[in-house]
Order: structure tokens, then C-alpha cells, then sequence
């Protein structure tokens, strides 16, 4: 197997809450020692409910945030060791989408040159060519290159995704973090940036990490699905297996407590409680004060996150595995 | 709305256009000096040489209003501009790398803010001496943090927007990252903040000319005429009334000037109407009364809200109906009108919104059916809580986060007579709707609940008077899908304790749909296109749209989805014939002239569509 | 709660600190040398012995680190210093006429919210009314009318032609009640016609704002009166912006002082500074500075518990 493109080790993130008397108060992590590949043209689904930690995970990737400990690797290059320069002239190879269309455009320029931005920062087109490859990139992600020269104010919620795809796909990179880039949208219009992402994937061969609470969305566009809970991975693997037969007892119940179009009452069984505040995470297994199968034992320690018995391509973090693949 | 307030901007900016000029021209009017002292003459009134007449030292009234307009401004203007460009640099910096520069920018400049501004300038004053110069630099120090605040606020919320994220992962420079992007967004709030300054440093300056430790004589200044003609107000008072009526007037101009630039700029502060709970005015025809309900029955609700060519019909002719212990979902995307539906039924539409034709017939506790819409607002509020209720999409703005979740339960049964053992019935209804330790739930405040908690309280509102009909907009939409699946489980759980009681379910998830109702009315475009029972409807659609957003749901084996092409129609522009027709695979030449009726399709089924008998 | 209280207290002490030690520090380092300023009078030179004797005198020839202890040392027993003209103990006078400009203070900020509070709450009821163009107007014209200006024309329109009180001036509580309150109402009035305009535009603002939100709508799907909606849902959550603004006011407010007292003669804290500052005595400016300054503090140290009060989320963060 070829190497990764991208790897992050150990991923972990704290944020610190005012409180106490003094001083910063208990840090909240965010996320705590995530494992993730992702190889050249494949896509990695993330998927959780709040407070998993998955846009955390997406943001230490393209290092627009630090992490508290852990490195992302970007092939062979430690994003935490190379220097301000090299890193900006990298930036040119990964790229972000937004959740928020309304607020990942500037309202103050055209989109023409928002889209222009990255091929100007990078030195990669000057004068009309600049111009041609806006028109061009408008036309590929389904927009009129004529309207080039409007504010973000004159496009609707699907139109301005659009755009920050465009605007994405500017640099021509090789790796995408989608955070949540669907869920601000109307069903009809999910289903068209849905297609685009995925016809794009296919054309240009793009590593794609797509962050989402949607397992639906996730299945259509993805090869791999990373499950998470309270900043761990519950469950890794094949998109289609997993879905087909999710074998984490979290990522079960995220299954069945999603409501079915094809099944009435698919969602009867839901967990009990909610998820516990990042601030003060249970003992042992995070995941254990909402868990059926939850014993006095999975207090004790963390579980690893290991190959689920007798299938090689799927890892589960919990103490019960063996029972469970039984 | 916009254009109004530019408009607004015309008269102030007009006269304080005049004010600069004057100022700027003062040296090139045929003025009289204005230091020129003719002491025969002090205390002269208005003559033809001198309009408004001499002061207390036989100069030039007019003369020195006009050249003290000079000092003022330009003491005001150059402080005003030398705090911009100080404070805006410190806050941008602070607000930008936080931390330590932070510190050394913002924090610092705000030890300026423990200092009551006029005492500052007087230390100042007491250090170097009075004079212009002085007055400069005193009143920037003074007004540099207030610009270093704002620009740091703004630039606080500005870089957490995801454009400046965007640029940052393009890979930009924060330099460019600063001029480019960051600057020109937090501009508005530094403009505004720029014309205040001004009018404060005016204030200032001429309170200290007034003081005598501002402008230093016999240069002219309106605080130091005040000071001056105060002396012979028993003598001259129109002396004293000239200056003060140039310097008010001015800072009136600014102020005005500043107020009209907020709105033009931000055009949120001025959307305004009359509260809606304070009396709705309503003037629909009657109508002969329309056939008794099984529970709720709209019949041809059509809502205006006015627009710049007119009123725009948002929701036009929709009918539903309900019958005891059903559950209704209206679905459909945003812009549909079903949220607008809910609302009026409930009679808590925005002010701007008005019904203009239609019914909504509801039985009552008491078996009487009334027209809600014809409704006088004490009976219809009387209804609300008892015999209808609404629980909302976002649980946490709904509750009030400055009272106990008890005292807020509380006021359901209160609102309607219940005095008696009220603190037994909300703990019993917070216990019903599955909040662990009820008894301490009920002293807690809304923040100290979890989304779902919250959701639970805003339940056990809704029902405590035992409710006719639940209308639930959106309830799951801001939860964990986990919690969506609890609170649809307690929805149903309720439904079978209060028999009898209907159920109106506004969303845009299908699957939601098909999870709990048993009828469901499709909306699009502010209209109904689809009804019925809802396993027939999401199994064997009618109407084009319902076929084409259950295709584009997510959840099929198909490896690609299948989009509904282009965006749902603006209400100003919607197209005439079908409001489906330009997104619709199946449109033809016919559709886009004559717009559908809502016919019966099936027993109990109706669909608005010319085509429909092709999809069955 | 009490740890809420306690941290900002912390917050308040350092603040005072911060406070002295920069105007120490200011009058200290700042070119110039505050003996020759002092003595030199009209541009002309003075005597270098003179001046070296002052010096000394004032302990300006000691290390600056010395003054700094001593001065602070000094301002721990509560003592000011004396000020140079007459030698008086500053802290006598500051305590004589600090009630004075409190009373006074007091006095406008009460007026400024009787009327600001309720104005605004019925002009936002009635937003876009007759009365709410009427009052907004008059707010507009408020601010903009310099205090000084506002209370020169007051002396001269009612008691120079009108002759319904006097022009101005103090006289105590204890000898003539009447007539004290009557020279408090017009200076306090006087500056509670700007502050009560910031009240009026604020609450009117917040009103309207508090309205719009969801809670508002939810408690009216309960069917809660209009009544019962403004007391419990609108009144206290439109209150935390007033606070806010009333606090950043306070700095105008106390500045407002030094003019007012001024134009109506009110021997209060501010006649003496202004006193001060003409006549360059500067550690009976530093003195009353440093206390109308720690006073600030304090009020905003109060602002920060009364925001505690109304707003449980902020007694808990």
C-alpha cells in the first residue's frame, strides 16, 4: 500500500473555560488522541453528534488550528515543524469548505475575486489568465461565468456553496476538508452540492475528509467512515459495512436513532441521556454512561481502538469487541 | 427600506457640509477680524456692519462664530483622526493575535477608560499647558480607546467568521489577511464611531475653552464666547445665545448625522413594528361560518406581507384539516410558508405579516368550534396554552434565561386561573416529560440544561393545561440526532397519555415525517401541492415535487442522488402557472400559464398538479 | 457568587493601583519639572535657588523610587500630601467636598432613570408612534446640548429673567432644607437631561430588541398577558444593556460635574480641581484625581454585581 497523504498521530486539542478565582479554569478537550489516514483520491466521512470533536479534527488536519499534542503529516512533512513560509506555499494543496455559505464568502468583494484569491497568493495566474480560470472554475462547479463580477448577497444558499468550492478548487489541491458543507441546506439542494462533491472527487482524483452528522449524506460520498464520540474514534471502516452492519454499540445507536424515510419507528430505541459535557467526560470508556451494553469494567480504562475480531478492515474502541464480532 | 435610509443621510450631511465649508472658507469670507477689539463699541447690538452685533470687547460677533468654527473643528476632526488611526491599529492587532498583543494593545489603552475623560484632560492641561496643541493630543489619547474597543470587538467577531478562516487556509499572509479582508468588514462600525468622536471631541474642547483651559484667548472659540458673554448676560444675552446655538447646533448636525449613518449602514436597527401581543388589527370579511371541524380546519389561509411593488402573498389559499388524536406534518424547504402556517394558528405571526383571506376553525376545550382568524385577541389568548399550544424550534432562546425553568412552566397554568398547588403540578409535568430529579429541575435557570433538557421544559409548558392541539415547529431541528430520537419518543408517548389531543409537526425532514405522522401536507412556494396519509404520500407521491424531494433524500441504495435543479422561487418573483414548473421534469408549455388547483387524487388524497394522473 | 464578587474586587484593587501609580508616575516623568512650572508665573524665568529650594521642599531631589514608596505609603494611611500654595492637608479639603459632587451625582443619575426608564419602556411599547417620534426627537436634542451650555442657559433664563431661583451656590442640608434641595435640583437636573437622554435611547432600544426574541413569543403561545409578558419577559432582560450604557456613562457623568459645578457655583470636588489645575498645584491634582478615579472604579465594580443580580448565567460563569 502506498503511502498516506495525509496522517494525523495522536490527535489531541484542549480549550480552557474562565473560571475558578484565578486563572484559565479546566481545560475541555476537545478532542483526545485521534488516529486518522487518508490516502491520495479517497474520501474519509466524519461522522458525530456535537461535541465529538469532528470540525476540531478537520481544522488540526489543515492546521489551521494547533494541536495540543499529536502531528498532522502531510506526506512526508511534520505541519508542526516546517517553517511559516513553507507551510503558507502548502496551503496551496489543501483546501477547506464551509459549513456556513452565508459566512464563508466575503460579503464586501465580488466572488470573482474571492475565487481569484488563492491563484493570486500562490503566484499560480496572472492578468486575464486569472480571469479565464475564473470563468472556468464557475463554469465546472455548474454556476454562469458571467456573473463573476456580483456579490455573494445575489447568489442563494446552494449557489454560494458553489462558489466556495470554486473557490477551493482554485489552487487545484489535492486534499479537502468539508465541515458539515450540506447541512445549512435545503434537502433539494443537499443532494445537488452532494453530486458535485462527488463528481469533483472523481475528475480530479481529491482526498476529501467530509465532516457531517448526517450518516445518509456520508454513505453516498464516501469510501471510509470514521465514528465519533467525546473526541475519540468509536468505530473505522468501509463506508458500506459499516452502514451494512455498524458494530460499535455508539455507532449502532446513531444508526438506528436516525429517522428512515423506508421504515416507520426505525428510531424506537433511542440512548438514553445526552452527551456528557466535554468538560467533565466519564471515566474509562467515554462512551459507557449511555451504553446498553455498558459493564462495571469499561469504567476502569479507556478502550484502544483495535481490529474488530476476524475482520481486518475495521477497528471499534471497545472492551466488549470480542462478544460483539461473535 | 435601504434607499429610505439613505435618504435619511441627505439633510444632515447637507448642513454639516455647510459647517466644514464655512470653517474651511473663514479665511477667504470678507470677515471682520475677529481679534480686532473696538471697546467703544462692546456690547453693541446687530448693526449693518456687524449683523450679530459686537461683544463684551467690541468684536465681531459673526466674524468669531464662523473662525471659531474653525478651531473647533479642526481640534475636534484632528483629535478624532489621530485616535481613529491609533485606537483602530491597537484594537485590529489586539483583536487579531489576541494573547499577549492583546494585552499590549487593548488591555493597556482601556487604563485611559478608568479615567473619567474630562479629568484626563485636565491632567493633561495641569502637565503642558493649555492651547490647541494640548487639546489635540489630550482628547486623542482620550478617544483612542473607545476606537480600539470597537475595532477590537468587531475584529474579535470578524476573525472568527469563516471567510477570514477561508483566506487563512488559502494560505494568505495576515497582513493581506488584515488590509483585505478584516478591515473593510469592521469599517462601518469605525465610521459611525468616527462622527461620535468628532461630536464628543467638540463637546470636550468647548467645555474646556469654557473652563478657560482649553483654547487659549484671543483666539476665538465657542466654549470661550460662552465664557465670555456669561460675564454680560444680564446686559447682552443675545451675546450668549449665538455661540450656544452654533455649537449645539452643530453637534445636533453630527449626532444626526451619526444616528442616520447607523441606520444606513445597518439596516437592522430600524425594522420596527408594532408588538404583536399588544393587539393584532386585523379587518378580514366575515365569512358564512364554514363547517364545524374534527379539530382544526384551515380553509384557504392566504398571508400578505408588503413589499416595494406591493403586497407578496407568502402563503396563498392553504387548507388543512385535522381530526382528534391525529398527527399532521406540514414539510417542505425554507421559504415555504410552513412555519408562517403554524404560526397562524397559533395568532403569533410577525407584525408584518397579515391574513387577508381564509378561516382557521378550532374546537375548544368546550366542543365550540371558532374562526381563530376573526378571533378578538384576549379570547384568542385565552385559547393559547389551554386549548392550543406551540413548543418552538430552538429550545434555548425560547426559554427566558433570567428565570427559573419552574416560575416559566408556572406561568402556563397561572395564565389560565391555576393558583393552586401549582409548584406540585410543574414538578409532576417535569417529571412527566422525562427530566431526571424534577424537584431540582425546577429551581434551575435555562442555561444549566442540556439542548434536549430544555426542549423537555418547553414540552412540559405546552401541555400542562391538557392542549386540544400541540403545534411543534421544528422541535428537533437544533438537536443530536440521539436526542431528536428521545424527544419524537416522548412526542408520540405524550400524544397516547392525552388522548385525543392532535398533533401539527412542521419540518423540512421527511424522514422526521415518516417517523411520526399520520397525515402530511407538502408545501411548496407558500402552497399546499400535497396531502394525505402520510405512508401513501411517501410511498406513491402525486405531485411531482413530493416525488422529486424523496428522490434527493439521502438514504436510497442509488449511487447518485437526484437534485431538484435551480432554488426555490423569491415570493416577489414567483413564476405564474405552476410555482413548481421551472424545476419540474415533467413541466410542460401548459404548466408555466395556468396554475393548478389542488384536486382529489384518491379518497382522502389531493395533489396540486396538471399532470398527476401520469405519476400515479 | 461571592467568588464572582471576589474576583472582581481583586480586579477593582489592582485597577486603584494601576491608577496611582500611573499618575505618579505621569506627573514624575513627563518633561518639565513641576517646581520651575509652578513658580514660574507669566513667562518670566524664576529664581534657580527658589526653585532648587522648592525642590528640595517637595522631595523632587530624592530617588523617584523613594517618592513612589512614599507617596503610596502615604496614600495607604489616607494621607494626600499638602498642597503647595497653602500647605492645607489636601485629604481635608477632598473630604469636605467629595460628599458635595457625590450628592450631586447621586441626585442626576436617580432623575436620569426615573424619567430615561419609563420613558423608554412606553415609547418602545408604542414604537413608531406620536409620543415615541415625540420623545426620540427630544432625546436626540438632549445630547446634543452641552451641559454647560444647558445650565448657562438655565441661570440665565430662569433666574436672571425669571427670577424663580437663584443663580447658583451651596448652602448646607442642616441650615435651610429648602433651599438646598433647590440649588441640588438645578445643576443635577442639568446633568440628568444628557444622562437621562443616553437612559431613554438605550431602554427604548432594548426593549424593542427584547421583544423580537423567542422567549417573548413562547411565553405569549402560553397565553401569558401583555402585562405579565413586559414585567416578567421584557422589563429585567432590557435592563442588563441600560446597565452597561449607564456604566460607561458614569465617566461623562463624573466629567459632567466639573462643568456643572462651575456654572452653578456647587463647591464640590470639581470646583477644587478645576482650582487646582489653573493654579498647577499638582499633588492636589493627583489627589482628587486618583479619587474621582478609584470612585469610578467602584461605581464600575458595583455595575459588575448588579449585572450578577439580574443575570443568573453571569453569578454562575
Amino acid at each position: 500500500m502506498t503511502a498516506p497523504l495525509v496522517r494525523g498521530e495522536g490527535l489531541t486539542r484542549a480549550f480552557h473555560r474562565r473560571g475558578g478565582l484565578f486563572g484559565r479554569g479546566v481545560p475541555m478537550m476537545a478532542l483526545r488522541g485521534v488516529d486518522i489516514e487518508l490516502h491520495r483520491g479517497e474520501a474519509v466521512g466524519v461522522v458525530g453528534e456535537s461535541g465529538c470533536g469532528k470540525s476540531t479534527l478537520g481544522r488540526l488536519l489543515l492546521r489551521l488550528m494547533t494541536p495540543t499534542s499529536g502531528r498532522v503529516m502531510f506526506e512526508d512533512r511534520d505541519l508542526a515543524t516546517i517553517s511559516a513560509a513553507e507551510l503558507r506555499a502548502l496551503r496551496r494543496r489543501m483546501q477547506m469548505v464551509f459549513q456556513d455559505p452565508y459566512g464563508s464568502l466575503d460579503p464586501r468583494r465580488v466572488i470573482g475575486a474571492q475565487i481569484a484569491d488563492g491563484m493570486v497568493i500562490h503566484g499560480l495566474a496572472q492578468g486575464t489568465t486569472v480571469q479565464d480560470r475564473v470563468a472556468a472554475l464557475l463554469r465546472q462547479v455548474g454556476l454562469d461565468p458571467g456573473h463573476a463580477q456580483r456579490l455573494p448577497h445575489e447568489f442563494s444558499g446552494g449557489q454560494r456553496q458553489r462558489i466556495a468550492v470554486a473557490r477551493a478548487l482554485a489552487t487545484q489541491p489535492d486534499f479537502i476538508v468539508a465541515d458539515e458543507p450540506v447541512s445549512a441546506l435545503d434537502v433539494s439542494i443537499q443532494a445537488q452540492v452532494v453530486n458535485l462533491l462527488a463528481d469533483l472527487r472523481g475528475e480530479l482524483g481529491l482526498a476529501l475528509v467530509f465532516i457531517s452528522h448526517d450518516l445518509h449524506v456520508v454513505r453516498h460520498l464516501c469510501d471510509r467512515v470514521v465514528v465519533m464520540y467525546l473526541g475519540l474514534v468509536m468505530e473505522e471502516g468501509p463506508a458500506a459495512e459499516i452502514f451494512r452492519a455498524p458494530a460499535h454499540p455508539y455507532a449502532r445507536a446513531l444508526l438506528a436513532a436516525t429517522p428512515s424515510l423506508r421504515h416507520r419507528g426505525a428510531a424506537a430505541s433511542p440512548l438514553a441521556g445526552e452527551v456528557p459535557s466535554i468538560a467533565k467526560p466519564p471515566s474509562g470508556c467515554v462512551f459507557r454512561t449511555r451504553c446498553p451494553m455498558a459493564q462495571p469494567a469499561c469504567a476502569q480504562s479507556v478502550p484502544a481502538l483495535r481490529l474488530l475480531p476476524g475482520d481486518a478492515t475495521r477497528r471499534i474502541a471497545c472492551h466488549r469487541a470480542e462478544e460483539i464480532a461473535a | 427600506m435601504r434607499r429610505a435610509a439613505y435618504r435619511g443621510l441627505i439633510l444632515p450631511g447637507v448642513l454639516a457640509a455647510i459647517i466644514v465649508l464655512l470653517a474651511i472658507a473663514a479665511p477667504i469670507m470678507p470677515l471682520i477680524d475677529p481679534v480686532r477689539q473696538d471697546i467703544a463699541h462692546r456690547l453693541t447690538g446687530p448693526s449693518a456692519q456687524h449683523w450679530l452685533g459686537q461683544d463684551e470687547y467690541g468684536r465681531d460677533v459673526l466674524s468669531r462664530i464662523i473662525w471659531g468654527a474653525r478651531v473647533s473643528l479642526s481640534v475636534a476632526f484632528s483629535a478624532a483622526a489621530a485616535a481613529a488611526l491609533i485606537g483602530t491599529l491597537l484594537g485590529i492587532l489586539g483583536g487579531y493575535f489576541r494573547g499577549v498583543v492583546e494585552l499590549l494593545t487593548v488591555r493597556a489603552a482601556e487604563i485611559v477608560l478608568c479615567f473619567p475623560p474630562l479629568l484626563l484632560a485636565l491632567l493633561v492641561v495641569t502637565l503642558l499647558g493649555p492651547g490647541a496643541g494640548t487639546l489635540i493630543f489630550s482628547l486623542s489619547i482620550l478617544f483612542a480607546p473607545g476606537f480600539a474597543r470597537v475595532a477590537y470587538a468587531e475584529t474579535l467577531s470578524t476573525r472568527a467568521l469563516d471567510y477570514v478562516t477561508a483566506q487563512h487556509a488559502l494560505g494568505a499572509r495576515t497582513r493581506r489577511i488584515l488590509a483585505l479582508t478584516v478591515l473593510p468588514n469592521i469599517a462601518t462600525p469605525l465610521i459611525v464611531q468616527f462622527s461620535l468622536t468628532v461630536a464628543a471631541a467638540m463637546l470636550l474642547e468647548s467645555g474646556l475653552s469654557f473652563l478657560g483651559l482649553g483654547v487659549v484667548p484671543p483666539a476665538p472659540s465657542w466654549g470661550l464666547m460662552i465664557r465670555g458673554a456669561r460675564g454680560a448676560m444680564e446686559q447682552a444675552p443675545l451675546l450668549l445665545f449665538w455661540p450656544c446655538l452654533a455649537l449645539t447646533g452643530t453637534v445636533l448636525v453630527l449626532n444626526l448625522l451619526c444616528d442616520r449613518l447607523r441606520d444606513a449602514l445597518d439596516p437592522r436597527g430600524r425594522a420596527m413594528g408594532r408588538p404583536g401581543f399588544l393587539g393584532r388589527v386585523f379587518a378580514l370579511p366575515p365569512v358564512p361560518s364554514p363547517p364545524a371541524p374534527g379539530l382544526l380546519s384551515v380553509q384557504g389561509l392566504t398571508l400578505q406581507v408588503p413589499g416595494p411593488n406591493g403586497p407578496i402573498e407568502v402563503v396563498r389559499g392553504v387548507s388543512l384539516s385535522l381530526a382528534p388524536g391525529e398527527t399532521l406534518a406540514i414539510v417542505g424547504e425554507s421559504g415555504s410558508g410552513k412555519t408562517l402556517t403554524g404560526l397562524a394558528v397559533m395568532g403569533l405571526l410577525p407584525a408584518a405579516v397579515t391574513p387577508v383571506a381564509g378561516s382557521i376553525m378550532l374546537t375548544g376545550q368546550d366542543g365550540m368550534p371558532r374562526d381563530l382568524l376573526r378571533l378578538p385577541e384576549p379570547e384568542l389568548r385565552a385559547l393559547r396554552g389551554r386549548d392550543m399550544a406551540m413548543i418552538f424550534q430552538d429550545p434555548s432562546s425560547s426559554l427566558n434565561p433570567l428565570l427559573r425553568i419552574g416560575t416559566q412552566v408556572a406561568e402556563s397554568l397561572r395564565a389560565h386561573g391555576t393558583h393552586d398547588g401549582v409548584h406540585d403540578r410543574v414538578v409532576a409535568l417535569l417529571r412527566q416529560v422525562g427530566l431526571p430529579d424534577p424537584e431540582r429541575a425546577a429551581m434551575a435557570y435555562p442555561h444549566e440544561l442540556s439542548g434536549g433538557q430544555r426542549q423537555r421544559v418547553m414540552i412540559a409548558a405546552a401541555i400542562a393545561n391538557h392542549p386540544r392541539l400541540l403545534l411543534a415547529d421544528e422541535p428537533t431541528t437544533a438537536l443530536d440526532v440521539t436526542v431528536q430520537a428521545q424527544i419524537l419518543a416522548l412526542l408520540q408517548a405524550l400524544k397516547e397519555a392525552e388522548g385525543g389531543m392532535g398533533m401539527v409537526f412542521v419540518t423540512h425532514n421527511l424522514a422526521v415525517v415518516a417517523e411520526i405522522a399520520d397525515r402530511v401536507a407538502v408545501m411548496y412556494a407558500g402552497e399546499v401541492v400535497e396531502e394525505g396519509p402520510a405512508d401513501e404520500v411517501l410511498a406513491a407521491p402525486r405531485h411531482p415535487y413530493t416525488a422529486a424531494l424523496i428522490a434527493s433524500t439521502p438514504e436510497g441504495e442509488a449511487e447518485r442522488l437526484s437534485a431538484i435543479p435551480g432554488a426555490v422561487p423569491q415570493p416577489w418573483a414567483m413564476p405564474p402557472g405552476c410555482r413548481f414548473a421551472p424545476r419540474c421534469a415533467m413541466a410542460q408549455p401548459a404548466c408555466t400559464v395556468t396554475a393548478p388547483a389542488l384536486e382529489e387524487v384518491a379518497p382522502r388524497r389531493a395533489a396540486r398538479c396538471l399532470r398527476w394522473r401520469e405519476l400515479a | 457568587m461571592l467568588a464572582f464578587a471576589a474576583r472582581r474586587l481583586i480586579v477593582s484593587v489592582g485597577l486603584v493601583w494601576a491608577v496611582a501609580s500611573l499618575v505618579f508616575l505621569v506627573i514624575h516623568l513627563i518633561p518639565g519639572d513641576p517646581a520651575e512650572l509652578l513658580l514660574s508665573q507669566g513667562g518670566i524665568a524664576p529664581d534657580p535657588a527658589a526653585v532648587e529650594e522648592l525642590r528640595d521642599r517637595l522631595g523632587l531631589n530624592l530617588p523617584l523610587w523613594t517618592q513612589y514608596l512614599d507617596y503610596m505609603g502615604g496614600l495607604l494611611r489616607g494621607d494626600f500630601g499638602l498642597a503647595l500654595q497653602d500647605e492645607h492637608p489636601i485629604v481635608d479639603e477632598i473630604a469636605l467636598r467629595l460628599p458635595r459632587t457625590l450628592e450631586l451625582v447621586g441626585a442626576a443619575g436617580l432623575i436620569a432613570l426615573v424619567f430615561g426608564v419609563p420613558l423608554g419602556v412606553a415609547a418602545a411599547l408604542r414604537a413608531g408612534g406620536m409620543l415615541d417620534r415625540l420623545l426620540t426627537a427630544g432625546a436626540g436634542l438632549a445630547l446634543s446640548v452641552p451641559v454647560f451650555v444647558l445650565g448657562t442657559l438655565t441661570v440665565l433664563v430662569l433666574a436672571q429673567h425669571l427670577r424663580l431661583v437663584p443663580a447658583g451656590g451651596y448652602v448646607p442640608f442642616a441650615r435651610d432644607p429648602g433651599r438646598h434641595i433647590l440649588l441640588l435640583l438645578m445643576p443635577a437636573g442639568t446633568i440628568a437631561v444628557g444622562l437621562g437622554a443616553v437612559v431613554f435611547r438605550v431602554m427604548r432600544a432594548s426593549v424593542l430588541e427584547v421583544l423580537e426574541r423567542d422567549h417573548v413569543r413562547a411565553a405569549q403561545a402560553r397565553g401569558v398577558s401583555p402585562a405579565g409578558i413586559i414585567r416578567r419577559h421584557v422589563l429585567r432582560n432590557a435592563l442588563t444593556p441600560v446597565v452597561t450604557v449607564v456604566a460607561l456613562h458614569l465617566g461623562s457623568l463624573l466629567g459632567g460635574t466639573v462643568l456643572v459645578e462651575f456654572v452653578f457655583n456647587w463647591p464640590g470636588l470639581s470646583g477644587y480641581l478645576v482650582r487646582s489645575v489653573e493654579s498647577r498645584d499638582y499633588p492636589e491634582v493627583m489627589g482628587i484625581v486618583l479619587v474621582i478615579s478609584a470612585l469610578f472604579v467602584l461605581l464600575n465594580f458595583l455595575v459588575d454585581l448588579l449585572y450578577a443580580v439580574i443575570d443568573p448565567r453571569v453569578r454562575h460563569g
